[in-house]
């Protein structure tokens, strides 16, 4: 080999190297592996003094279950979480990165991370990627300037609201937020008015409730509820916070698998010819 | 292939205590353009059913010109026995799975409702011959919006009040949620007694979410 | 509206049969979805032909209710005929053929036939979509098959159809235990396949006669 350039090993990102040969592949009919999918329901609702965001714990590979019970809401800060809907891969790699980003930030400014930070380095990845980093997110945290409830979307956009739903049971969840979806009416003495806005059980229930309707109307949502309550310096992660699906029968026989279950039709031995050893070569060394 | 001009939205039907209701908005979609609004996509079939539909709004009048014609043949016998939910449902199964049999479909999914003999019914059709009776059912958006909200709160003795107030939540959820609905409803229903189909109306929204106000507050840098 | 108008749609569901010396247990769920949508928890895919032959189908809902229709038809004109129910291999050659005759526009319908021979024993008939078919000792059809099949190839060891002289396909298990084990697996498909659950419908023939009995199974 004598190459006039020395590779370098790449610096990071993604490798595009065979980028070419796989579309020439798939111009040829030979199809890229499928990827695992959250189809999902993730949801987030603004709260009193807090917010709370809900997933479900399915994931699939076209029809099937790949998973019972996997987690949906990662970690992004000490105060920051995030829901991810999409290609699980793209969902847990892209809120990884952007945790340590964060990470750094603190480490640099010795400060708590914002909402807004992390959803500026959310979708300005997102949207260098141009949609092909398949994450749908709903991003949710609270700091020094309050509650945040953020949806991110594949390409980029973002979308600040009260509540929000993503994934294929989004649709559903939104059904349960549009319908019951009310800002408290406690009065405020200090506003002198009626402040609108949900205290944390009913946040905690609104949220299982829309959860619950993802996974009993949309096919790619199910098994348990996972639920994360964001408020001032405090994190409750209530992890199969519901569990509304047990399994419904179990033989009470139990089941024993035997040896044997193929048919033999017929046997041959054929034995191995033991191996010569050289005279004179050194044996491998253990 | 033909592909659809006008077409109308969602539609919604559930049982009640004495009959069953159902409501669609009167929007007639021209593409992504609202190009008629005042559409009347529920009408009563012979004595004993209500139809409903969305898609396409001429496949559905040639439908209901079908129907109207079933309804004169089957009158003609002057036998005191008249077609039922159930049979005009299995008439509009076989007209449409005959159709999409044809390649050339009639682009509706429709919604049967009807009581006869103390029996409620009510089934749906899909454009291709898929069809069944439940308890509530919903076409195109309304499966995924309405359903969830039905599947959580219907019951079989629903007062006609409460059901008229849950079919105004789901099409309330629906009017928020699909861009091709409008605010503009019809809520039709069926007893024993006969049909009644009601005078176009609104429903209020509330738009007044603090939240709404000045969402970027306190999160300058989003955009 | 979605980019290409199909004549066709797969609105899920699963399907099993087995037969025993002197019993048929035919069973499927009671789904029926579109896309990732239920359309409706409570729907039965299982239609009795005749007397001795009940048939379990999945697949494309209105072709089904289309096959089933015309079954029925020319079962009430062999009925007219001979005066006497069609036994139930006589229905799966019907069926076979009236599968294939939509060779070209096939219906879209995975079935199993199960009931009793002229012997009074258990006969399983299974399908593809367009009229090949084969009698065997057990079998499953529909969208949760693939998760299914080893397991009742495993419990149901049915002896290699190599060997000769035949033996016969029935399976060993008694009639409640048969019952027993296609709950088992009905609920085990619903934990894994999307398309399989709501309940499970489960029909019985024996020389008594057709009993029907049905379990829940999860809704997610």
């Amino acid at each position: 080999m004598s190459k006039a350039t020395v590779e370098l090993p790449p610096k990071g990102g993604f490798n595009f190297d065979l980028c070419r040969r796989n579309d020439m592949l798939t111009k040829n009919g030979v199809h890229a592996p499928s990827f695992l999918k959250t189809g999902t329901t993730i949801v987030g609702l603004v709260f009193q003094d807090g917010v709370v965001l809900g997933a479900d714990t399915r994931a699939t590979e076209g029809p099937i279950v790949a998973d019972k019970n996997c987690e949906k809401i990662h970690y992004m800060a000490p105060n920051i979480y995030c829901c991810g809907a999409g290609t699980a891969a793209d969902t847990e790699n892209v809120t990884d990165m952007i945790s340590s980003q964060l990470l750094l930030h603190r480490y640099a400014t010795g400060r708590e991370s914002r909402v807004v930070t992390a959803l500026t380095l959310l979708k300005t990845h997102l949207f260098g990627y141009q949609g092909h980093v398949s994450a749908a997110l709903v991003l949710g945290g609270v700091d020094i300037t309050g509650p945040h409830l953020h949806t991110i979307y594949p390409h980029g956009s973002t979308d600040t609201l009260p509540f929000a739903t993503m994934g294929s049971g989004s649709l559903a969840a939104m059904a349960i937020f549009e319908s019951k979806y009310r800002e408290g009416l406690t009065f405020n003495l200090v506003y002198c008015a009626f402040v609108e806005i949900p205290q944390r059980d009913e946040g905690v229930k609104l949220v299982t409730e829309a959860i619950c309707s993802g996974i009993f109307n949309d096919l790619g949502s199910g098994s348990n509820v996972d639920v994360c309550v964001i408020t001032k310096g405090k994190v409750e992660y209530l992890r199969n916070h519901q569990k509304p699906n047990p399994r419904t029968y179990i033989s009470s026989k139990g089941f024993s698998f035997l040896k044997g279950q193929t048919e033999v039709l017929s046997t041959k031995v054929t034995l191995l010819e033991k191996p010569q050893q050289e005279e004179g070569v050194d044996k491998m060394e253990e | 292939m033909r592909y659809p001009y006008v077409t109308g939205t969602s539609v919604i039907g559930i049982k009640y205590k004495d009959g069953i209701l159902l409501a669609a908005d009167m929007g007639g979609s021209y593409g992504s353009t609202l190009r008629y609004k005042s559409v009347e996509r529920i009408k009563a079939i012979g004595k004993h059913s209500l139809l409903g539909a969305s898609g396409e709004i001429s496949d559905f009048q040639e439908i209901l010109r079908y129907l109207d014609e079933l309804i004169l043949y089957d009158n003609m016998w002057d036998d005191d026995n008249s077609l039922g939910p159930k049979e005009v449902h299995n008439y509009l199964n076989r007209i449409m799975y005959n159709r999409r049999n044809k390649f050339n479909p009639l682009w509706n999914t429709l919604v049967l409702g009807g009581v006869k003999n103390g029996k409620k019914y009510l089934g749906m059709v899909s454009m291709i011959g898929v069809h069944f009776e439940d308890d509530h059912v919903a076409t195109g958006f309304g499966n995924h919006l309405a359903r969830p909200i039905l599947r959580d709160e219907w019951r079989e003795d629903l007062s006609f009040e409460e059901a008229v107030k849950l079919l105004e939540k789901c099409m309330c959820v629906c009017l928020l949620r699909d861009r091709s609905s409008i605010n503009k409803f019809q809520i039709a229903k069926i007893t024993e007694e006969g049909v009644t189909i009601s005078q176009p109306y609104a429903l209020k929204t509330n738009w007044e979410l603090s939240a709404f106000k000045n969402p970027s507050k306190g999160a300058e840098g989003t955009w | 509206m979605g980019s290409r108008w199909s004549p066709y749609d797969n609105n899920g569901g699963t399907c099993v049969a087995i037969a025993g010396s002197d019993y048929c247990v035919i069973a499927a769920d009671t789904r029926m979805s579109t896309g990732y949508s239920i359309l409706t928890r409570d729907y039965s895919k299982i239609c009795k032909l005749a007397d001795k032959a009940v048939m379990a189908s999945s697949g494309f809902q209105a072709d089904v209710r289309a096959l089933q229709k015309n079954l029925a038809a020319k079962h009430l004109a062999y009925q007219h005929q001979h005066n006497k129910q069609m036994s139930c291999p006589a229905m799966a050659h019907l069926l076979s053929n009236t599968l294939y005759y939509k060779r070209f526009f096939p219906y879209y319908s995975f079935n199993v036939l199960g009931g009793l021979d002229n012997e009074g024993k258990g006969c399983v008939f299974t399908y593809d979509a367009v009229g090949s078919y084969e009698r065997v000792g057990y079998s499953t059809q529909g969208s949760g098959s693939s998760l299914i099949m080893p397991v009742l190839d495993n419990q149901l060891k049915s002896p290699s159809p190599l060997l000769l002289p035949a033996k016969d396909a029935v399976t060993p298990l008694s009639e409640s235990d048969a019952v027993d084990l296609v709950k088992d697996v009905f609920a085990s498909a619903t934990e894994r396949d999307i398309y399989t659950g709501d309940a499970v419908e489960i029909v019985v023939i024996n020389a008594k006669g057709i009993r029907r009995e049905s379990i829940d199974l999860r809704k997610d």
